[in-house]
């Protein structure tokens, strides 16, 4: 008896194996994926939930920038584009399995907006191999650029990866600018940063040392955080900072922390530093939680490039924004309106990208595959983005690998009801 | 399967005897620690501040701690749901406040509603399996853990909410030492609220019922006292104590997300067992304990920095449990065979 | 020997099943198939020590997280083939299970489920604390040419779980098997008659932790890197719930437990009523489903098997 039961087992086992080593069941397609004769599928990931989901309207916006093309110009040569965009949660454990199931499940023809670096670092090898375009993601990360046409083995790149594309400024170029401006308007500075312990942050801590230059020592207290950490964790951060005597503050945070980060400053009685938000976070409704819970914002000083539902109200892209939020945000009809008007910086970014994104996949041709999209956004000289500041391009090439690299100055006035007010022109971020 | 449980009556037993050394250890300790924290904020504000907020937290997770002792007492179940219990309360007070109650208002509603949900659960849920084996009673509260998790997840997303600060964002200052207004109010909420449970079972029939069907259900059973009942509103109350914990502990969270209450279980079970699981007195005292020993050593060694906190009351816990498992409070263990 | 026959038919037809799988399953869904086998052995093990000892876990999302992190680091940083790092994760979670099941011998019951509930909502902090050599919140990437195909990660899942299996029933038919069981009944009469406590509770605690390791080094080759987030409270506690379902102290649920827990998550809303719900809202079916079960069906599936033995046998 035993023995013919261990011949069973093994018989099991070697069935298992031998099925497996002969199975292929890769599905294969015809044409290219996600695009068919009346409609083209995109998608995304993006943190509707969890530590980042103050984020959540910027996907919205997008869908809404796409609902209007296809009402008003009928899509893109009589496509219509459909995006679907799943939720990550801001967690890149998450993003590798819903990135499988818009490529694999879904068939979309190119991964567009999606939010976050380290989500953007756990899938990008996946797409590169698989030549699915990775575009317009929705961080500032310099791999984006920098990893183009040669290896980042610091960031897993063992192969280039000409595929994945950002959009918004580079956070080295921004914090390289903080640096400059930390130099010139604060001598001797005190500088205590709190920033996010993963590549978004240390990007942004590396172009602030760039900026510095010699005066990088300048940097008494770099506190490293982690986006899972309760408040608590990020107050105990920020009044380490204050123990030690700096007298420059500057933030590279996402949303919740920086907003935890800036309420914490204000309940710490007696420290007024000159401080930095990095632009990520400076979304005016984000502003005035942080009032709300303590925190002074006169003086805070960042940057931007998209234009403010609030602070820019009169120009024309503002109007036009707002318009389009009003018609066709997802959740309905006038649904997103309190938001643009409280100041929701996230609808005009989303509204931006959609737009250049609409505007690559115009020049990619009249049957549009992933490469022509790609030649498409590697060649791109916008001028007319009417989300963006004035004077400010979008604009790629072989040798320019970052589209945008144009930010101008903020500084923040008239107390937890203000806004953010320009400081200066535009003025050049990049490389 | 037997439990190892504290008998009350072999502990009364042996309390009848001399003054027990271990209480006057205990005592010993308590005091040497008051002094320690006394001197401290004497020497430095930044001390002073760090035990002040230290204080404030622990009250909250001495509030959480004791929830778990009521329950632990009346049903001898650890509700591993009861941090996600008051998580999910203090979003109905949330949700009270958008529909324009003002913040105390929804704060008296969320403890009476707490209270009511706290007795349904123990009626539908523990009920039924409470006299089967721990982990059919570890597995329904971890279910609750998950589906109250998924509920609050499905009624108000998953995103970071605001709720208006209830003490404001000003601060006392006291001989250079700021003390926010919120430490002050936490501490006095608590404070508050422990004592009218405290009263109740002191001072009222009601109470007395409860202390008796904890003690001895069969004897509580013969005079007339509706066990099931008392046991019901032991739930309850733990409930009403979680929900004053979650409100207390939001505002220094700044933000109300689903997983806010999760290191504040691990801190509260850490209290709990230190005070000893059956002790109300200890849970508390031992939520202030965790609480002033967490912000000390965060501010004062940046090696355990501020990421391992839980971790380190892990171990805290485990060495408790390895060392002295009936805790600062608690009797000795008798098995029953 | 005629009770044994639908064991085996049951075997047999689940093996052939798991076969021809791969040849009609979408490489999305080969991927989930995958996650199934994933629990299958994480849930095998916990049931070997909770199940057949009695000792209360809620923290083997604890072992799964070292297991990974195992995976993960020697892949980027020596390219050891994938194989060997799971033997190498099974050693090392073996070692570990020990080490844990040593001071698990002076607790009992609850204090045992609390403290491994304690050790797991902190396990995710530990890599964000050590982030050099732990990646931090970003995590630990396997190396991109080792990256496996989702077909590599389903063979390696099932094969595993066909010889720990195997190895489990062995293991548990045998003299070890009665004395968990004796652990499990009654401590004191177990040491009564001759069991060497603390010799049997710690080696249930080292396999169960060992299978877990496996696991997650699986689960870090399903999804290429290793983040302390993956390795979350909930994750602890599905593996519980996959248990239970399963039903304690018995191999033959195992699967649907597995299935239950690897399966739902991913239900898409295209199932009628609970895809809608599942799709978006998964915790609350998962709760609402094992207070249901521990309540209608204590002994989960597997006692479900039992009750229809009986029944069939009598009529």
């Amino acid at each position: 008896m035993p023995v013919n039961r261990r011949k069973l087992v093994g018989l099991f086992l070697g069935l298992l194996i031998t099925a497996a080593a002969a199975g292929s069941a890769a599905a294969s397609h015809n044409g290219t994926p996600g695009v068919s004769k009346h409609k083209i599928v995109i998608g995304g990931t993006f943190p509707y939930t969890g530590p980042a989901a103050l984020y959540k309207t910027i996907p919205s916006a997008e869908q809404a920038y796409y609902a209007y093309v296809n009402k008003k110009y009928g899509g893109v040569r009589h496509r219509k584009i459909q995006d679907i965009t799943l939720d990550d949660q801001y967690n890149p454990g998450e993003t590798p399995g819903l990135v499988k199931q818009l490529v694999e499940q879904k068939h979309v023809f190119a991964i567009v907006g999606s939010l976050g670096t380290a989500p953007g670092l756990a899938t990008w090898g996946y797409l590169n191999k698989r030549h699915v375009p990775q575009v317009l993601l929705a961080t500032g990360d310099a791999y984006w650029g920098n990893c183009v046409h040669r290896k980042c083995p610091a960031a897993g790149a063992t192969t280039p990866r000409p595929w994945t594309m950002g959009w918004q400024p580079d956070y080295p170029g921004e914090a390289k600018l903080y640096g400059k401006y930390i130099l010139a308007h604060k001598k001797n500075a005190k500088i205590g940063v709190l920033y996010q312990d993963d590549a978004y942050g240390k990007n942004y801590l590396n172009g602030l040392k760039n900026g510095l230059g010699s005066h990088q020592d300048e940097i008494i207290d770099a506190q490293s955080y982690s986006v899972t950490d309760p408040g608590p964790v990020i107050q105990a951060h920020v009044g380490h900072i204050a123990a030690s005597g700096a007298d420059v503050f500057v933030i590279f945070a996402t949303p919740s922390a920086a907003i935890t980060a800036l309420a914490t400053e204000g309940h710490i009685s007696g420290w007024n530093p000159l401080t930095i938000d990095n632009n990520v976070s400076n979304n005016r409704i984000f502003m005035q939680i942080a009032a709300n819970n303590g925190a002074n914002l006169n003086g805070v000083l960042s940057t931007s490039y998209t234009l403010s539902p609030t602070a820019n109200a009169n120009m024309a892209g503002v109007k036009l924004a707002k318009k389009i939020i009003h018609q066709y945000a997802p959740g309905g009809v006038g649904s997103l309106d309190a938001q643009f008007a409280a100041g929701d910086g996230n609808l005009v970014y989303g509204l931006a990208v959609g737009w250049t994104f609409v505007d690559a996949l115009k020049h990619a041709g009249k049957n549009p595959t992933r490469a022509s999209l790609m030649r498409a956004l590697r060649h791109m000289n916008e001028k007319n983005n009417p989300f963006i500041f004035p004077g400010m391009v979008v604009k790629t090439s072989k040798k320019r690998t970052f589209p945008m690299e144009q930010l101008i100055f903020l500084k923040w006035a008239g107390g937890a009801g203000g806004d953010w007010k320009t400081q200066g022109g535009v003025v050049f971020s990049g490389h | 399967m037997e439990n190892a449980e504290t008998s009350s009556l072999a502990g009364l037993r042996a309390r009848g005897s001399a003054i027990d050394p271990g209480a006057v250890t205990v005592v010993l300790l308590l005091l040497g620690a008051a002094i320690f924290l006394l001197i401290g904020c004497l020497k430095s504000t930044n001390f002073a501040q760090y035990t002040i907020q230290g204080l404030a937290l622990g009250s909250v997770y001495g509030s959480l701690a004791l929830a778990l002792v009521l329950v632990y007492r009346a049903t001898h179940v650890i509700n591993f749901a009861q941090g996600e219990l008051a998580m999910f309360t203090t979003y109905i007070a949330y949700d009270l406040g958008l529909h324009g109650l003002s913040y105390w208002e929804a704060f008296a509603a969320t403890l009476a509603i707490a209270f009511v949900i706290g007795t349904l659960l123990q009626v539908t849920v523990i009920r039924p399996v409470q006299h089967r084996s721990v982990i059919a009673v570890v597995i329904v509260t971890v279910g609750l853990f998950i589906l109250i998790d998924g509920v609050v997840n499905w009624i108000w997303g998953g995103d970071f909410k605001s709720m208006k600060p209830p003490f404001g964002n000003g601060s006392f200052e006291i001989g250079g030492v700021t003390i926010l207004h919120l430490y002050v109010g936490m501490m006095a909420v608590v404070l508050a609220s422990v004592v009218l449970v405290w009263a109740l079972f002191r001072f009222t029939k009601l109470g007395l019922g409860m202390r008796a069907a904890a003690l001895r259900p069969a004897a509580a059973a013969l005079v007339g006292v509706r066990v099931d009942s008392m046991l019901a509103i032991g739930w309850g109350l733990a409930a009403l104590l979680g929900a004053v914990a979650g409100l207390m502990a939001e505002p220094s969270q700044i933000f109300l997300s689903p997983t806010f209450m999760q290191p504040i279980l691990v801190y509260a079970f850490a209290a709990a067992v230190l005070g000893g699981l059956e002790s109300p007195a200890g849970a508390l005292v031992g939520g202030l304990l965790i609480g002033v020993t967490l912000t000390l050593i965060v501010g004062y060694v940046p090696k355990i920095g501020a990421e391992l906190q839980v971790p380190f009351v892990f171990g805290v816990i485990l060495l408790i449990l390895l060392v002295k498992p009936t805790g600062l409070f608690g009797r000795r263990e008798v098995r029953r065979v | 020997m005629t009770r044994q026959i639908p064991a085996l038919a049951s075997l047999l037809a689940v093996a052939a099943a798991l076969s021809v799988l791969p040849f009609i399953l979408s490489d999305y869904n080969i991927y989930l198939a995958a996650q199934v086998g994933i629990f299958f052995i994480a849930v095998l093990g916990l049931n070997i020590l909770t199940g057949y000892t009695g000792q209360i876990s809620i923290g083997h999302g604890a072992f799964m997280a070292i297991g990974g992190y195992t995976t993960a680091v020697l892949s980027r940083d020596h390219g050891t083939n994938l194989i060997v790092t799971m033997l190498i994760a099974f050693a090392i979670c073996f070692v570990v299970g020990l080490l844990v099941g040593l001071p698990a011998l002076r607790l009992s019951g609850v204090y045992l489920a609390l403290v491994t509930f304690a050790l797991a909502v902190s396990v995710p902090y530990l890599p964000l604390q050590y982030s050099t050599f732990l990646g931090g919140s970003v995590g630990v990437s396997v190396q991109p040419s080792q990256v496996p195909s989702n077909l590599w990660v389903y063979t390696a899942a099932w094969a595993c779980s066909a010889i720990l299996f195997v190895l489990a029933w062995v293991i548990l038919r045998g003299r070890v098997g009665r004395a968990f069981r004796a652990v499990r009944d009654s401590e004191i009469a177990a040491v009564a008659s001759g069991v060497e406590l603390p010799v049997y509770k710690t080696l249930a605690f080292g396999i169960s932790a060992a299978y877990a390791g496996v696991a997650g080094s699986l689960l870090v080759l399903a999804n290429g890197s290793a983040q302390g987030s993956e390795f979350d409270i909930l994750l602890s506690l599905q593996i519980l719930i996959g248990a239970a379902v399963a039903g304690l102290g018995s191999l033959w649920g195992i699967l649907v437990g597995a299935a239950f827990v690897g399966l739902l998550p991913h239900i898409s809303a295209s199932v009628p009523v609970i895809g809608k719900i599942a799709n978006r809202h998964i915790d609350v079916v998962f709760g609402a489903a094992v207070i249901l079960i521990m309540l209608l069906l204590p002994e989960g599936f597997a006692g479900l098997l039992t009750r229809i033995r009986r029944l069939a046998a009598r009529a």
